[in-house]
């Protein structure tokens, strides 16, 4: 859908599929393109899916400085993240049941978690500073000779906030027995993952966030460090056994196409969107009683989390809808909105919480778009406090 | 979350209603909590002079979500003329149905009741205690 009267700003959501990506898909589904199943390498069919298939793989792993043989095909983030928890639980369960993870993590992680601590896991839940910074002494603190698995997420989805991997990393490999996991969905494009530099065990990626299709996904499993887990289904033993089943040709190849253009992306792009992302800022902020939540110097550039005070959550989203599509700091169920539980762990109450915004740029933002969005929040805001007598 | 059209025009002309009144006629009544997500707020105008015993004028104020604004709103519209009397123009289930507020908000029409019968007793007291 191509709304001009409805600005886009939710690309941390999702992103639209580039043109090149889905010409890439569309010659693996017909008749005279790469149809076959790229596990009957019996036949030419099947081989020419194969290629593709580990052409993409190569893509991929090229982007974020892993090997191709690292690189398992999932059909998204929240399998990568699934397969990752439940596969080193399971892989571990006589070594350890200790885990240790982020209360600001994706639900993707978090419900794992807590269906691992139903089964008689341990989970240490760490709580991040009031910006969303994790301080890794609270993974040191955390660390048990038990400890089989650390979690924590590259950049916050909600607030763009970047953890500190490297030095998490670093804390892992001394203990040695946890594994560390990174869910990397919201990286890609937006800031530099080096997969091996990093020393990462588990890195979870997605492609729609990238301007590739929905429904795919990765996990990368490091082999130099000899990771093993468990895998959660079982069948043709496909993906070194981790992930039987058929191999979603046309996925796979239009996520590797995203990522091969990731590499491709103008130099000054991270900057124009930054530019964007402060001229919105400037603009809410001059509204007042505008709270930014996150970290100011350690987040990505193409994401903005404002919380509004005053003003009714619910009313906010409904006011500004018609005209910007966003994402809201209350995880909205068909009649009922909850305070994000991520603003809530940085210590916002859950009016701030629920008064949130999450405005995020991408490849086909403009000033425009930011200049709109601050006009018809400034609008909102303001007719809403009239209204509430704020 | 999806409004009906009715609720969808109140929000948005909110403000034609919203707001406060002050004066010797003018009787107030509130309910609810900003911390607890919702608070409305009714101010009352009566009027002592060409029709007495019926509202004048009636403003809001509310922190709430668009289905008690656009309720909020429409008490506040229609209120104008009618006789002083601490009841809601039509129950809390016809409300609900009228605005096509989601059960799980019923809490939320008590609270906009509240508000509204506090404000027109006030008025109803003042207008006995003229009377005597």
């Amino acid at each position: 859908m191509n709304s001009p009267s409805c600005v886009y700003l939710d690309y941390a959501a999702t992103t639209p599929v580039e043109p090149l990506v889905a010409a890439r898909m569309a010659e693996c589904l017909g008749r005279d393109g790469a149809f076959g199943n790229p596990g009957s390498t019996s036949h030419i069919y099947g081989e020419a899916a194969s290629e593709r298939v580990e052409a993409a793989r190569a893509e991929v792993a090229a982007t974020v400085g892993a090997e191709p043989a690292e690189v398992i095909w999932t059909s998204g983030a929240t399998e990568a993240n699934n397969l990752a928890i439940f596969g080193i639980a399971q892989y571990n369960a006589q070594v350890g049941r200790h885990i240790v993870t982020v209360r600001t993590e994706h639900k993707a992680v978090l419900d794992p978690c807590r269906e691992l601590e139903r089964r008689g896991w341990r989970v240490t839940y760490l709580t991040p500073d009031r910006s969303g910074v994790l301080d890794p002494a609270e993974v040191a603190a955390a660390l048990r000779p038990d400890t089989v698995l650390v979690s924590v997420m590259h950049v916050n989805n909600e607030i763009g906030v970047i953890q500190d991997i490297a030095s998490i990393a670093a804390l892992c490999a001394r203990s040695g027995s946890a594994r560390l996991h990174v869910d990397a969905a919201q990286s890609i494009g937006k800031c530099a993952v080096n997969f091996s530099e990093l020393g990462i065990d588990l890195l979870s990626l997605s492609a729609h966030k990238a301007y590739g299709p929905k429904g795919v996904g990765a996990l990368v499993v490091s082999r130099a460090r000899g990771v093993q887990l468990k895998p959660l289904q079982y069948g043709g033993g496909q993906e070194r056994a981790l992930r039987s089943g058929t191999v979603a040709t046309h996925q796979v190849v239009g996520m590797g196409a995203a990522f091969a253009l990731v590499n491709t992306a103008p130099q000054d792009e991270t900057l124009r969107i930054a530019l964007l992302r402060d001229r919105l800022w400037d603009g809410l902020r001059s509204i007042g009683g505008v709270l930014r939540n996150g970290d100011f110097k350690h987040s990505v550039p193409h994401l903005l989390n404002v919380s509004f005070e005053g003003v009714e959550g619910e009313s906010l989203l409904a006011a500004v809808r018609p005209h910007i599509a966003v994402s809201t700091g209350s995880a909205c169920t068909s009649i009922t909105q909850e305070p994000s539980y991520v603003l809530r762990a940085l210590g916002r109450d859950d009016r701030l919480a629920e008064s949130s915004l999450r405005f995020s740029f991408g490849r086909f933002s403009t000033e425009a778009d930011a200049d709109t969005a601050v006009s018809v929040v400034k609008r909102a805001v303001e007719r809403l406090r009239r209204i509430g007598g704020a | 979350m999806t409004y009906n059209e009715l609720t969808r025009r109140y929000f948005e002309d909110a403000c034609e209603v919203a707001g406060v009144l002050i004066g010797p006629d003018c009787f107030r009544g509130a309910s609810g909590s900003r911390a607890q997500g919702t608070w409305v707020q009714f101010d009352v105008q009566v009027d002592s002079n060409a029709h007495p015993g019926t509202v004048r004028a009636v403003r809001f104020q509310a922190f709430a979500c668009p289905h008690i604004i656009a309720v909020s709103a429409w008490l506040a519209e229609q209120a104008p003329g009618r006789e002083i009397k601490a009841q809601l123009p039509e129950s809390v289930q016809s409300l609900r149905e009228r605005f096509d507020v989601p059960i799980p908000k019923l809490g939320r029409l008590l609270i906009v009741e509240d508000a509204w019968m506090a404000a027109l007793r006030a008025a109803q007291a003042a207008r006995s205690r003229g009377a005597e």
